[in-house]
């Protein structure tokens, strides 16, 4: 009993969170329908939760949405082997991608910021690669019916999404290659000196993140059967907001996938809303962008806060030692 | 016992001497890549040499320059990048085109654009001066802006009726368009502040050693603050520009052009970390992007694969400038 308190406390602003923006959107719109608006948005989750991994890791992927389209465009390019033997081929590549960019990283020693920042302009040129500069469409399009199928009630898009978070999350705090990535984030330093390999957690953290992106992206492409080399941009934004709003920690080492799923669901939710109440796509952008900005100085404010409630304390504990 | 002096005094010589050497590579290695470009260019492209082109590759570099060398306040304070370059870009060019309208004087809608691009570039660093991750507040800020310019021009194209608001892309000086000297005198304006005034040093010093900084007694929220005018001033010059080529504009514009200047900023050699580099480096690694493009125009690649080499030469360049500049603090 006490635990399921623990667990509430631990992600009660989330929660709060939660209710207020279902609140708000059955109150804009009472026909409001959460399970059909937001089945759409899944991949979402899967590239947030990647995103969440190198976060946790102390590291950021700032090239998710790039990666994203550049699958996108691999599993609708590749279309004519059969739409499922090309999403998977995209998502190796996603996989492989990413795990080359976790190993440069750890090997040149530069700032994933930076390094990312350069793969996100270097993979969206890929994707107008492959692409060839315009929009493609898989040939067959009877294929993508493959992915709109209903399995009980679920999608085989929110099973795939369900397995690969709830897989994430066994990994991330149950097995030791998880948990080392937890160090490497909480104190990157004390893990090295301890034996932590930093250039295995850079291409596990990196493989994860490039694989969600990849599953993300290429499920987009697959459901819809097209790409286009200028997709999914809005991607970046909307993944990293969803994270930090499930409040996984900048400063690396802290948050769970229970964090993902629940900003995920915020921004869903509040997205999915906006559009069934008959908003246009860019006042979704402006909310997704103004959530972020507040939970970010909300978490501001709170660590200076926790911080001045510590520093007091110490100096208590000085003045009666004293 | 001497015998060991000596040869410490030499390694440490030696040191000097590689250290002189990389830092004049990584000084000189675009200018020289830059010229190796107009070279195999002048060969292979007949029409390169022609007035036209010069122009054209110089106008290109002058949008994507102002706004690179405004952004390199930003990086050298130790703010990483602005990543709403765009979205804020695009709101000046539409109040440029709106007040224009309502005043009829091209100057009071420059004014208007620049001071509107400013107050969103200083109610930014006012965020990221509390100690917040700068790329994350802009991407926000981006998308904030982008949905209210979108909002309040309804998502449709802004036009600019009268010609009158022209002016600033069409005036000419000895055959040489004014955005160029506008370039050309931005640059010099930010070079002189950066290396020559108090508020350029401690934007160095808070990005080489934030601590340090601090300590010493440099405002970090005060500096901050001025690192992100100086970049909106550019956003802001670079908006009217912009506006006042095309002669319309919406929401949805500009879209690759935050890509471009942060390329231009990387390339140029300007340390991400923060604390090295000059707004000068990072005007010619804009010249440099803008060439390659235009050459690729030229020769009659495609856009994708011209993405695509865009891409390449960033992620290498980034790589060698880090490796040049690890081998030179060795």
């Amino acid at each position: 009993m006490s635990s399921v308190g623990a667990w509430i406390q631990r992600y009660l602003l989330q929660l709060v969170l939660l209710l207020v923006v279902l609140g708000a959107m059955y109150a804009l719109n009472p026909q409001f329908h959460v399970e059909s608006s937001i089945e759409r948005l899944i991949p979402l989750g899967v590239i947030a939760a990647g995103l969440a991994v190198t976060l946790i890791a102390g590291e950021f992927d700032l090239s998710v949405a790039s990666m994203a389209a550049f699958s996108g465009a691999v599993a609708v390019a590749l279309s004519g082997m059969g739409l499922l033997v090309s999403v998977i081929i995209a998502i190796l590549a996603g996989i492989l991608l990413g795990m080359l960019q976790g190993w440069a990283i750890a090997k040149l020693g530069i700032s994933s910021v930076v390094f990312t920042i350069g793969t996100l302009i270097l993979i969206r040129g890929l994707t107008w690669l492959v692409c060839g500069g315009l929009s493609i469409r898989v040939e067959d399009i009877t294929a993508t019916d493959l992915f709109r199928g209903q399995l009980l009630f679920l999608s085989p898009l929110s099973i795939t999404a369900l397995v690969i978070i709830v897989g994430l999350g066994i990994f991330l705090s149950r097995t030791r290659w998880g948990r080392e990535l937890y160090a490497l984030g909480g104190a990157r330093q004390e893990a090295i000196a301890a034996g932590v390999s930093h250039k295995r957690g850079m291409i596990i953290a990196f493989g994860i993140s490039g694989g969600c992106s990849a599953v993300g992206g290429s499920l987009v492409s697959a459901m819809g059967g097209s790409a286009a080399p200028a997709a999914l941009e809005i991607m970046l934004v909307t993944a990293l907001s969803a994270v930090l709003v499930g409040g996984i920690s900048l400063a690396g080492g802290r948050g769970t996938m229970v964090n993902v799923f629940l900003g995920f669901s915020i921004i869903a939710i509040l997205s999915a809303g906006l559009a069934a109440s008959g908003s246009k796509a860019f006042v979704s952008v402006l909310f997704v962008g103004l959530l972020l900005l507040v939970v970010v100085l909300l978490d501001y404010s709170l660590r200076l806060f926790s911080e001045r409630e510590r520093r007091n304390k110490i100096r208590k504990l000085a003045v009666t030692a004293a | 016992m001497t015998i060991i002096e000596k040869t410490e005094a030499l390694t440490f010589q030696d040191r000097a001497g590689s250290r002189r050497a990389t830092k004049m590579i990584r000084d000189w290695a675009l200018p020289i890549l830059i010229l190796m470009v107009f070279l195999v260019a002048s060969v292979s492209v007949p029409e390169f040499y022609k007035f036209e082109t010069i122009r054209a590759i110089l106008l290109a570099t002058s949008i994507i320059g102002i706004i690179a060398v405004g952004m390199t306040a930003i990086t050298l304070s130790g703010n990483l990048f602005s990543l709403g370059v765009s979205a804020s870009a695009v709101f000046s060019g539409v109040i440029y085109i709106w007040v224009g309208h309502s005043t009829g004087s091209m100057y009071i809608a420059a004014l208007a654009a620049i001071a509107a691009a400013v107050v969103l570039g200083i109610v930014q660093g006012f965020i990221v001066g509390l100690g917040l991750n700068a790329v994350i507040v802009t991407l926000a800020a981006g998308s904030i802006i982008y949905g209210v310019t979108a909002i309040m021009t309804k998502g449709e194209v802004v036009q600019a009726e009268s010609a009158s608001l022209e002016g600033f892309a069409t005036f000419q000086l000895f055959g040489i368009p004014l955005p160029i000297y506008i370039f050309i005198l931005f640059t010099a304006l930010a070079w002189f502040l950066t290396e020559h005034t108090l508020i350029g040093r401690n934007v160095h010093l808070l990005g080489s050693n934030r601590h340090t900084a601090r300590n010493s007694g440099i405002s970090t929220m005060g500096t901050t603050i001025w690192a992100f005018t100086a970049f909106s001033l550019g956003i802001g010059i670079a908006g009217v520009l912009q506006a006042s080529q095309m002669h319309q504009i919406q929401a949805d514009n500009l879209s690759g052009l935050t890509m471009d200047v942060v390329a231009a900023v990387l390339v140029g050699g300007t340390a991400v970390a923060g604390g090295d580099g000059s707004p000068i480096k990072s005007a010619i690694g804009a010249l440099f992007i803008a060439t390659i493009t235009q050459v690729m125009v030229l020769l009659g690649i495609d856009q994708g694969p011209r993405y695509f080499v865009l891409g390449v030469v960033v992620v290498v360049l980034v790589i060698v400038l880090h490796l040049l500049r690890k081998a030179g603090a060795r």
